[in-house]
């Protein structure tokens, strides 16, 4: 086995940085998480190992696992964590930081290539144009990729053009995007300033 | 006497969801729902808004909505979409109990002259059919029962978890085992098989990105629903719908199934039972997998 | 019979007694068979007609001693006493009617039988004298300062009595007295409280009843309950005391941790033990041995050297609160500490749950993990049995190990007393040899470990807390890893040595508010057991009996068995070797009337003969009406109650056996058995309590030293040509009412195996 790194200050960053981190030391193991989670086989650790992980200083292993990706958000942990240890959203603020840090490669990661894709729709429109945003999205990880991607969804979208659920015009957009933009920058502006967490 | 709500019909009405928001429109009426948009609402962020701005900033949508509908009144405000609402109502509630969380978003809002102090209601549809107009009313409303009609009600996950059974959410359900939909789906005439699977995952928007990961997870409400002769499998969620919809094809291949279930919304059953246009108002035509036995059940 | 007495038999006709047997019958069986002067038959004996009744007759004079057949002895024993006369009681509705066909020929023989046993028990006993020891002293002697002993102390002068509180070292307060906080008591259970112990000194020192000797220590112990001489040594001079009865509360001290180099203890200095933190606590700060800074990262080892093979086998219950306290403790007086309390299982009963809550609110750690070795540069490694894998915990400042209690059963401060090979018996663990026990909760067929064997005890290293001056060795016994004999499942702070009880850690592990606890109820026993000598009465379990062993020293022949074989080492030698009881000493359970070879021993209302007697008393059908008859002799603490409880749940079992109840198993005699078996019995049975290192025995040693007796007797049997499987012992708990029927009926499927007695009829 590779040599492991173990940071014992992990478990203190998690608990002082990460959304929902401070209610980390209220688990007590259970499973319950990795019991009801849909998704528990794709992910490389289940919530449960990975809080575990976290407390032993495991930050590389943790950080570069898959799990906090394959998150469906079904909120099935949140709703049944006898600790109301508030999983998705731990796991979620997780993956940022693997992104931030570089533990997850922002252009690799499909969440974050789609995430990517999703944010411009909405800065440029205000709203999500769903083609722009999937195509966008298929074309993030280079031509050949798009392309294949294009060429295997061709027949849903078909159907949807055909059912009129595509919108095939000039994208919808919010009439007063300036304002929005405005409200977005400032917000992005004290997200920066308070706590550098959520940097892009 | 109707009662007025600002309502919220998040981006996939425009698009993957036209059918959820056409359904709806036509039965608020009927059920004594005055609904008004809000004006030039913006997108809510979705799942993956947080991920890719942080979540401060991704919150700021929803207020952006919020303060928007806030101009417009202090009535509730109502959205069909599971991912719309649980953002709006989630950011909402944070607003409500967070102070330094509302006076950073008001800092944001107001560099558009904007503010918002957090005193509307962010509700679900679903849970204002249950609580506001309540079973007996749809039930009146039904002039075309959709008899010998096999529903499969599948709710999903983000319409219930997590806030159906908390006090601002409703508290109108359970996580696990929800009775609304199937209640719903009866009250059209049809019959709400029993569903195992009505809280089961689709997969969200990881089924968006990597489907190859979740087909399996879609495929369970497929077997169930074909398992037990549902004739459609009904749904409230906007993705889910389109989840099970559009996948079937690479299920099929991937797994040698020959799966060809129509996904409708409630919406549109209800909007069928109330009598009115299967096209215009239930648009049927919009679902990819045509529903022809409901189809066939229209009145006109 | 004597002319003096007039036996009056009494037959109650309730609770069903009159519609499954015939009460004419057992009538005539009582006059005519067994002259009894008189019989009458009521239909509720205990109601206050019926009470009425025995009474009247008795303040007439027309009876002088009742024998009331109606419930089991062990109920309405308010209802049936009489001022200065002997009841005796037979059993006609749980072990007769209860547990056997109604209106049936052998449940018929059965109830006339047990008329016949009540009655031959009435002829052959009598009400016991008192014997109140009339100078004696009220005074408690508290052995030990320390939380417990201070407790003990303080509750003895709430009761009215004086106490004598005695401290070996200089200072009043034990382990504890410095400590800063302790965990909760209170609801919400969540906030460290205050240390009690400066309060409760202050409290002591305040108490004019209670006098305060530190540097003092018990030199000499002897006498009895109520008058116990004990010479107290304070700073080399000695003084006498008059003392009713002693609570040894001498504590704990922490297990050694320079035995414990594998987790690091000595390798640094800033590897210290839970006690070590608490003093830093108590000092103030806490700071790191070697370079005096403050830690910031911290990591506990609970269970160092505890649960351990090799170490301390046992848990000592409190080291998990305690390092959940201390981690505490440390993150409230710096937020920026980051603690880790590594656990192997986290013991945290009751409340104490909740306090492991606040801990987790707070920040703290906490990791499932077996603690392998712990490095000079204060690496911990860990196999964390959730990942499977061996981390090393590394960045630490300081690691805290925490330890376990080990019980001042003895003075180890003191040199090693020397023992007669003789005593050497009563303080290595005399009840039972040391056996192995199985690992429990392994099906059968399953792979279980290895049984646990534990090391061969050695003689406890120190001197004697109380320098008892009785034949039985000069301390009190002592367990099995050391903690003091408690007999735990029935009599807490009981230590064989009556009048003498323990409480708190020294038989124990355990927290502040067992401790409390424990304080308390050792210091009413003792008062319980000064208040009866008074009264000439016994203590638990035969609490308020009068009778006394009386000694036929004309025929006795010095074996000393009655002294060796007391549990409670009552019975001394005088100056010509003959057996003298200390009266106090003594809980009237019979062991040296069933030790004595010749049967010289005996009680007013309880002795050989009445039982040989009461055997004889019933009808032995001889061989041809094949209903044999099986005596059991059942033991009245907990196998004469299961039988009562089978008949309570209407279990039936074979009507064939025969019932007389004995005070305990030591008191029955192999005379017993060997002269019922002459008189026709199939088999006997001796059913008593559990006996072993785990003993159930209510006496401590009784059933154990009838185990050890029968087993002498298979010769006896073989030469009187019968077969050894007639007799035997069995484990019978009050908890197996449900199967005791089933065990009686075994029996007799064996002894139809084996046939009939050949003595029938002799």
């Amino acid at each position: 086995m590779a040599e492991q790194k173990y940071d014992l200050g992990f478990a203190r960053y998690v608990r002082d940085n990460i959304d929902g981190g401070d209610k980390l030391s209220m688990c007590m193991q259970c499973g319950v998480c990795s019991g009801s989670c849909p998704i528990g086989t794709e992910m490389d650790h289940g919530p449960r190992k990975l809080f575990m992980m976290i407390r032993a200083g495991m930050k590389e292993a943790v950080l570069k696992s898959n799990t906090m990706f394959n998150c469906v958000s079904c909120y099935n942990c949140v709703v049944r964590c006898p600790r109301s240890v508030p999983v998705k959203y731990i796991l979620h603020d997780l993956g940022r930081l693997a992104i931030t840090e570089g533990y997850a490669d922002r252009k690799e990661v499909e969440n974050s290539r789609f995430a990517d894709a999703f944010w411009w729709s909405v800065t440029k429109f205000g709203k999500t144009d769903e083609r722009l945003v999937t195509a966008k999205y298929y074309f993030s990880g280079g031509i050949g990729e798009g392309i294949k991607k294009g060429m295997g969804n061709m027949r849903i979208a078909l159907g949807m053009i055909k059912t009129k659920r595509m919108h095939l015009g000039m994208p919808h957009k919010t009439k007063k995007q300036k304002n929005l933009k405005a409200i977005l920058a400032k917000a992005t502006e004290i997200q920066d300033r308070t706590s550098g967490a959520g940097e892009r | 006497m109707a009662k007025k709500y600002t309502y919220y019909p998040g981006c996939s009405s425009e698009g993957s969801a036209k059918h959820l928001d056409t359904s709806i429109r036509a039965i608020a009426p009927k059920l004594g729902i005055e609904i008004e948009d809000i004006e030039d609402w913006n997108c809510c962020g979705a799942s993956v808004g947080e991920l890719a701005a942080g979540k401060l900033t991704n919150a700021a949508l929803s207020a952006s909505n919020l303060a928007q509908a806030r101009e417009q009144g202090d009535q509730d405000l109502m959205t069909p979409c599971a991912a719309c609402y649980l953002n709006t109502h989630a950011t909402n509630e944070h607003i409500r109990e967070d102070d330094t969380f509302k006076n950073d978003l008001n800092e944001a809002l107001a560099a558009a002259g904007k503010s918002y102090d957090g005193d509307l209601h962010v509700r679900h549809a679903c849970e204002v059919l249950v609580n506001d107009v309540g079973l007996d009313a749809i039930r009146e409303q039904v002039t075309n029962p959709l008899d010998g009609i096999k529903i499969a009600g599948y709710v999903g996950c983000q319409t219930v978890r997590p806030f159906a059974a908390t006090e601002r959410g409703g508290d109108y359900d359970s996580y696990d085992d929800p009775e609304f939909l199937d209640d719903f789906i009866n009250a059209t005439g049809a019959e709400a098989i029993d569903f195992d699977n009505a809280t089961s995952c689709c997969g969200g928007s990881v089924s968006v990105m990597s489907p190859d990961k979740t087909l399996h997870l879609m495929k369970k409400i497929l077997d169930e629903a074909k398992e037990k002769g549902a004739d459609a499998i009904a749904t409230p969620c906007p993705l889910c719908q389109t989840n099970v919809e559009m996948y079937q094809d690479a299920i099929n291949q991937k797994f040698g199934t020959d799966f060809d279930i129509p996904v409708v919304f409630y919406s549109q059953l209800m909007a069928l039972a109330f009598g009115m246009d299967a096209s215009k108002d239930a648009a049927l035509h919009q679902n990819i997998i045509k529903a022809d036995k409901l189809v066939a059940k229209a009145k006109t | 019979m004597s002319d003096q007495h007039k036996i009056g038999a009494y037959l109650c006709s309730g609770c069903g007694i009159g519609e499954a047997i015939d009460m004419e019958a057992l009538s005539t069986v009582a006059t005519s068979e067994m002259k009894a002067a008189g019989c009458k038959v009521h239909e509720a004996l205990c109601s206050e007609a019926g009470v009425k009744l025995i009474a009247d007759d008795i303040a007439s004079g027309e009876t002088t001693k009742p024998m009331i057949a109606a419930c089991s002895h062990r109920v309405m024993t308010d209802k049936f006493q009489f001022d200065g006369v002997n009841v005796v009681r037979a059993n006609l509705r749980e072990q007769v009617v209860w547990c056997h066909t109604a209106n049936d020929e052998d449940t018929q023989m059965l109830a006339s039988d047990q008329v016949r046993m009540g009655l031959s028990q009435t002829m052959n006993s009598n009400a016991p004298v008192a014997a109140p020891q009339q100078s004696h002293s009220e005074t408690v002697l508290v052995v030990g300062g320390g939380f417990v002993g201070l407790t003990a102390a303080i509750e003895a002068s709430k009761t009215g009595h004086k106490a004598i509180l005695v401290e070996r070292s200089d200072r009043l307060g034990g382990m504890t007295a410095h400590w800063s906080k302790v965990m909760p008591e209170r609801p919400p259970y969540r906030d460290l409280a205050d240390n009690p112990v400066p309060s409760l000194i202050a409290a002591v020192e305040a108490d004019a009843d209670i006098t305060v000797m530190t540097d003092t220590l018990v030199t000499k112990t002897s006498g009895s309950p109520g008058m116990f001489e004990v010479e107290l040594t304070k700073a080399g001079t000695a003084s006498i005391e008059t003392i009713g009865g002693i609570v040894i509360a001498t504590g704990w001290r922490p297990y050694d941790a320079t035995k414990l180099g594998h987790l690091g203890y000595g390798a640094s200095p800033d590897v210290v033990t839970g006690v070590e933190l608490e003093d830093m606590l108590g000092n103030g700060a806490v700071k790191r041995k070697s370079d005096g800074g403050a830690p910031k990262t911290v990591a506990f080892v609970l269970c160092a050297g505890s649960r351990d093979t090799a170490h301390l086998p046992y848990c000592s219950s409190v080291c998990c609160g305690a390092s959940i306290k201390h981690a505490i403790q440390l993150v409230d007086a710096d937020p920026d500490v980051m603690a880790y309390i590594i656990f192997d299982e986290l013991r945290t009963p009751g409340t104490a749950e909740e306090f492991y809550r606040v801990a987790q609110e707070k920040g703290v750690i906490f990791v499932k993990g077996k603690v392998e070795s712990v490095g000079s540069d204060l690496t911990v490694t860990y196999h964390d049995e959730l990942l499977g894998d061996d981390i090393p915990m590394s960045g630490l400042d300081m690691v805290v190990l925490a330890t376990g209690m080990v019980p001042n059963s003895t003075n180890v401060d003191a040199p090693t007393q020397s023992i007669d090979d003789l005593q050497e018996v009563y303080v290595k663990s005399d009840i039972n040899p040391v056996a192995p026990f199985a690992v429990a909760g392994y099906a059968e067929g399953t792979e279980a470990p290895e049984p646990i064997v534990r090391a061969e005890e050695a003689l406890p290293e120190g001197g004697s807390i109380l320098n008892l001056q009785y034949r039985q060795g000069p301390h009190i016994p002592i367990l099995a890893d050391g903690f003091s004999d408690s007999h735990y499942i029935c009599f807490p702070y009981e230590t064989r040595r009556s009048g003498i009880y323990t409480a708190g850690p020294v038989r124990r592990p355990m927290d502040f508010g067992e401790a409390a606890l424990d304080a308390t109820g050792a210091t009413l026993k003792v008062i319980q057991s000064i208040r009866t000598v008074s009264d000439g009465a016994s203590v638990h379990p035969r609490v308020g009996d009068l009778s006394l062993p009386k000694f036929g020293l004309d025929i006795c022949t010095k074996c000393k068995r009655c002294t060796v074989e007391c549990p409670f080492g009552a019975i001394d030698e005088n100056a010509e070797d003959f057996p003298v009881v200390n009266q106090s000493r003594c809980r009237r359970c019979g062991t040296c009337m069933g030790a004595c070879p010749v049967r010289t021993i005996s009680f007013d209302n309880y002795s050989v003969n009445m039982i040989n007697e009461m055997a004889a008393a019933v009808e032995i059908p001889d061989e041809f009406d094949e209903k044999p008859r099986v005596l059991i002799l059942a033991c009245e603490n907990d196998a004469y109650p299961a039988l009562d409880m089978a008949g309570i749940n209407r279990h039936t079992y074979s009507s064939m056996v025969r019932v007389i109840p004995v005070r305990c198993l030591g008191s029955v005699s192999l005379l017993n058995v060997s002269e019922s078996l002459s008189k026709g019995y199939d088999g006997v049975i001796l059913m008593g309590c559990k006996s072993g290192d785990d003993y159930q025995c209510h006496f401590v040693k009784g059933s154990g030293l009838a185990t050890e007796r029968m087993g002498k007797i298979s010769e006896t049997l073989s030469s009187m040509m019968l077969e050894p499987e007639r007799v035997t012992t069995m484990d019978v708990s009050i908890a197996d009412s449900a199967k005791v029927g089933k065990l009686i009926d075994d029996f007799m499927a064996n002894i139809d195996d084996i046939g009939p007695n050949p003595f029938k009829g002799f």
